[in-house]
């Protein structure tokens, strides 16, 4: 054991102390030789006899210092370390080729790398919580309201618990609009400014499910999800540590949140984030217990639940299926056709973004295929001096494996240097895809070159040199070995770099048609009227604490005295307030009835929002019909605009104006509301998403906290924020503006996923369309220059320029078109599978496919326009004498 | 193949040197080769230089370690020793071959009958 060790140690010693060692074998062998030499003198041979009896009785000392070499080191790594030396001197002596090639590489690792850290983030990082895929999230559904992932109903989620035996527990938070992100503000106020916090709002349990223990106090317990109880704050260690200084004593501190003295219970650790990084603390959601008991038609609570050790999430499905079966049957009034859905917590935070890191994902590999292409082309190109070496080393008695491992080194050498350079280029990759994509990607998913990161680019590096560097090493270690002559142009390797060529044209179609596709996916949806006019409005929130303005009242007075001291700022045209900002969604919905129905034929889904009465002129939104809501209209007016889609699709063409609607069911004591304006439809969800019937209510009257306050000005956004802050720290010192963004950056991080998504497969269609380039321009240089004697001839013989150059063009672009063709075909089949990332056009629109083929052969003839311009000026003189 | 000479079995050269280096002490290469021909009355063939192939694995394995020093014509030339661990391989592998030597013996023995 020991004395193997020793033989390990001793090879790998002499690994770096080869000189030394083959001094001293060759002084020792030569002390032998004279020592034999001597002997056999004093036999009485001659000398010269006496030198050969020596060398007889020794046996040959070349073979034997080869053998001792073998056998002191280990073979393998004196090869390699060959190879590595001899890659290193051919890369020296073609500096041009080297850099090309490393920087080629290079670019194809770091946009691959880049891509990783945004797959990783979303899909493949595991979540901060003990057995993260252990936890689900439930939602409900139902066909009648069109529902395909709804928050839940409390009592549901209470029943829930009560009935199933397939989770631990069941725990439910809010707080958070539709992207993720939380919409929830406490206000931080005693000390300085009031300081808004991004909240949540959770369920007792909610720690216990995601069983993370905090780091300093405890978090909370069950009993403090209820009013009464709920005045106790738990904190993330950022909040902590900016906010409160890291405080050691934060513990049983006391803070005013919302002009609440609330309790600091815990700090959670430092990687722990739920259900973001932008949530900065959690707080009981504090509602009465009968809300659990009796709440069963709101629908407002996320939910997460972790499955008991052992069960599986099919059988979870099973059993809360039959629940919610049960609950229909005891339910029916608010039951009907309700389901569940159970999804993985990770998979349904990462369902949006999923479809976007799959197809960047998939674009990345085509843009790394064709730089692996590129450079195989490049080492074929090497040619002449090439292979005229290795014919002398393929005679000298090199194996064709041997020659093989050889080029294999040296594109090792060339990818090892290449993803060096990659890493420290996709080292800028976190900034620039947060600066590219503050909104595309979800909040929880922060790219982050980890250790994970790291590994892939470097598995990716030391595989690239097998998929580029294994065809030319084979095509160039291809020698004739009886007449070496592999230095006749070689038609083997100039089809070799014809097919490279068609390859990389043909992926490079497919990566220009899918920008196209994308490109114009955002041009349609930029063109989308959002039935409001976004220049020079901003907008921001104002929350006014129940704890100050504790009546609806107060609180529209408050909103109104806002509102009206805004208005009379210097340079503001116009200023409103809505609860639901348009493309932030809507406030709430309810079940609507028209007046006149018949008894079941009521709308399952209508949408509400309260605005003031300045909000419809503030965003240019259009009167239709009647008139808009204005100061006047109070609590009990009983009156109501409504939009444009409910005009037609309730109204089906009829004035709404005059008519009356309940939102309720027929059956319900709900109030008649009086329709006495309709609007034209503003975006609600998404530039891309039909609008829905919405009923909007004066503020006095279905009184709504936080606002969204809007404000059109001819100053700047600065300006403008800078003012309404002074103007509401006037009204009230405690209160602080969150959310500020023009409406233009509004419609803009709206269709953020569509921008990443055009401007990375943009890039990458453009390095693939530049490197294609590259490729067809380096064959025909080859060409060309192999071609030299021929084309003088032809000119010599009179042949004019210009169907020289024609020639060469017409050879260059033999393999575009074939790959365009190619590449066509395989565009429309590929990009199929990204018809629903895709608006206002079709996957198979033929227009983008000409474009693309149109854009590659403009390129394409532009890269074939230099060699063929080279191959006019050949002087048949110069061509004639060579050689 | 020469009928009155035999070709060294693998693994018996390191054997003889590391017995000719525990009888004769420190040695350079020629000596241990010249040695191993005499006592074997020139029955065995050697190639003088395969001698350094073993000297190498010993070498590695630690049963002997070399110096350089001077021969007895004032040559300049290196001299091997074994080491202790040398001398204990070479009393396990004495052991062996003999044991080995002996089974051999009396299957040639009870063939003969």
């Amino acid at each position: 054991m020991l004395t193997r060790l020793f033989v390990v140690v001793s090879r790998l010693r002499a690994i770096f102390d080869r000189r030394r060692l083959d001094d001293d074998f060759d002084a020792e062998i030569a002390a032998h030789l004279s020592m034999l030499v001597d002997d056999n003198l004093r036999r009485g041979l001659s000398r010269q006899a006496a030198e050969r009896a020596a060398l007889v009785q020794f046996g040959g000392p070349l073979q034997l210092t080869e053998r001792q070499r073998a056998s002191r080191g280990l073979p393998i790594v004196d090869t390699t370390a060959q190879d590595v030396r001899y890659a290193l001197r051919s890369l020296r002596r073609n500096p041009a080729f080297a850099s090309v090639a490393i920087l080629t590489l290079a670019i194809g690792i770091a946009a691959a790398t880049a891509m990783f850290t945004v797959a990783h983030a979303v899909l493949l990082r595991p979540l901060p919580f003990a057995e993260p895929d252990r936890l689900v999230e439930i939602s409900e559904v139902n066909p009648l309201k069109g529902w395909t992932h709804t928050v839940v109903a409390p009592a549901n989620l209470a029943d829930w618990r009560a009935r199933n035996t397939v989770f631990t527990d069941i725990a439910g938070y809010i707080g958070l609009d539709d992207r993720g992100a939380s919409e929830y503000r406490v206000f931080l106020s005693g000390a300085g400014d009031t300081q808004p916090l991004n909240a949540i709002a959770v369920m007792g349990n909610l720690f216990d499910v995601l069983r993370t223990p905090p780091l300093l106090g405890r978090t909370f317990t069950f009993d403090e999800t209820f009013e009464g109880r709920d005045r106790v704050v738990v904190l993330s260690h950022g909040t902590w540590q900016t906010i409160f200084g890291g405080d050691p004593a934060i513990v049983g501190r006391t803070i005013v949140l919302s002009g609440r003295s609330t309790t600091v219970v815990g700090v959670m650790p430092p990687a722990f984030f739920f259900p973001n990084k932008s949530v900065q603390c959690w707080l009981p959601i504090g509602v009465k217990p009968d809300v659990f008991a009796t709440m069963r038609r709101p629908h407002w609570m996320h939910t997460v639940a972790r499955l008991r050790p052992g069960m599986s999430l099919a059988q979870a499905r099973d059993q809360m299926t039959t629940i919610a079966t049960e609950l229909e049957r005891i339910y029916p009034e608010t039951n009907t056709k309700m389901g569940v859905r159970l999804e993985p917590l990770h998979g349904i935070m990462a369902a949006d973004a999923r479809p976007t890191v799959l197809m960047l994902g998939g674009a990345v590999a085509i843009l790394f295929v064709i730089v692996c292409a590129n450079v195989a082309s490049l080492q074929l190109g090497r040619g002449l001096g090439r292979a005229r070496e290795i014919a002398v080393r393929r005679a000298l008695g090199a194996g064709r494996a041997r020659l093989v491992r050889q080029l294999l080194t040296e594109g090792l050498v060339l990818s090892i240097a290449g993803t060096a350079v990659g890493v420290v280029m996709a080292l800028a990759a976190p900034a620039f895809l947060m600066r590219v994509a503050p909104d595309a990607l979800p909040l929880f998913a922060t790219p982050l070159i980890d250790r994970a990161v790291l590994l892939f680019a470097v598995v990716l590096g030391l595989s690239a040199p097998a998929v580029f560097g294994l065809m030319p090493a084979i095509t160039s270690s291809d020698v004739d070995r009886l007449t070496l002559r592999a230095d006749t142009p070689s038609r083997h390797t100039t089809r070799a770099r014809e097919l490279l060529v068609a390859g990389e044209v043909a992926l490079a179609v497919v990566l220009i048609a899918g920008s196209i596709l994308l490109a114009r996916t955002l041009f349609r949806l930029q063109q989308v009227d959002p039935g409001f006019r976004p220049d020079h409005v901003v907008s921001f929130k104002v929350s006014l604490p129940r704890a100050r303005y504790p009546q609806d009242a107060d609180q529209a007075r408050g909103f109104a005295d806002i509102e009206r001291r805004l208005g009379e700022l210097p340079r503001v045209q116009a200023v409103g307030g809505t609860s639901a900002l348009a493309m932030r969604g809507s406030t709430y919905t309810s079940e609507a009835t028209l007046e006149g129905r018949a008894a079941d034929d009521y709308e399952r889904e209508l949408r509400h929002k309260s605005v003031t009465p300045g909000y419809f002129n503030t965003m240019g939104i259009r009167l239709l019909a009647g008139r808009y809501l204005t100061a006047h209209d109070g609590p009990k007016d009983m009156v109501t605009v409504v939009n444009e889609s409910l005009a037609r699709q309730y109204f089906r063409g009829a004035d709404p104006v005059g008519k009356r609607i309940k939102f309720g069911r027929p059956t319900d004591t709900d109030p008649w509301i009086t329709i006495i304006g309709v609007v034209g439809d503003e975006k609600q969800d998404g530039l891309n998403k039909e609008t829905q019937p919405e009923a909007y209510a004066a503020i006095a009257a279905s009184t709504q906290n936080p606002l969204t306050i809007v404000v059109r000005s001819s100053l700047s956004t600065d300006a403008v924020v800078d003012a309404a802050r002074r103007t509401v720290r006037a009204f009230d010192k405690d209160l602080a503006i969150t959310d500020i963004a023009t409406l233009t950056d509004v419609i803009d991080s709206s269709v953020a996923s569509e921008r990443f998504r055009a401007i990375l497969v943009g890039g990458f269609a453009a390095v693939a369309l530049f490197l294609a380039a590259l490729g067809i321009y380096g064959v025909l240089t080859y060409v060309v220059s192999q071609r030299w004697r021929e084309l003088g001839i032809r000119l010599a013989l009179g042949a004019p320029p210009p169907e020289l150059f024609a020639m060469v063009v017409r050879q260059g672009m033999r393999p575009v078109v074939a790959g365009a063709v190619a590449g066509v075909a395989a565009a429309i089949a590929v990009t199929s599978l990204v018809e629903s990332l895709l608006f206002g056009i079709h996957a198979g629109d033929p227009a983008t496919y000409v474009l693309s083929a149109g854009v590659l052969a403009a390129i394409a003839l532009a890269a074939c326009a230099i060699p063929a311009a080279r191959a006019m000026r050949v002087d048949p003189l110069v061509a004639l004498h060579e050689d | 193949m020469g009928d009155s000479k035999s070709e060294i079995l693998q693994g018996t050269l390191d054997l003889m040197v590391l017995q000719t280096l525990e009888a004769m002490g420190p040695l350079h290469g020629y000596g241990i080769a010249r040695r191993i021909e005499q006592i074997s009355d020139d029955v065995l063939q050697l190639n003088q230089g395969t001698i350094y192939a073993s000297l190498l694995r010993l070498q590695q394995r630690r049963w002997i370690t070399g110096s350089w020093g001077t021969s007895e014509n004032n040559r300049k030339a290196k001299f091997y020793s074994i080491t202790r661990t040398g001398r204990r391989q070479l009393a396990t592998e004495a052991e062996n071959w003999q044991r080995i030597a002996g089974v051999i013996g009396r299957m040639l023995r009870l063939a003969e009958r």
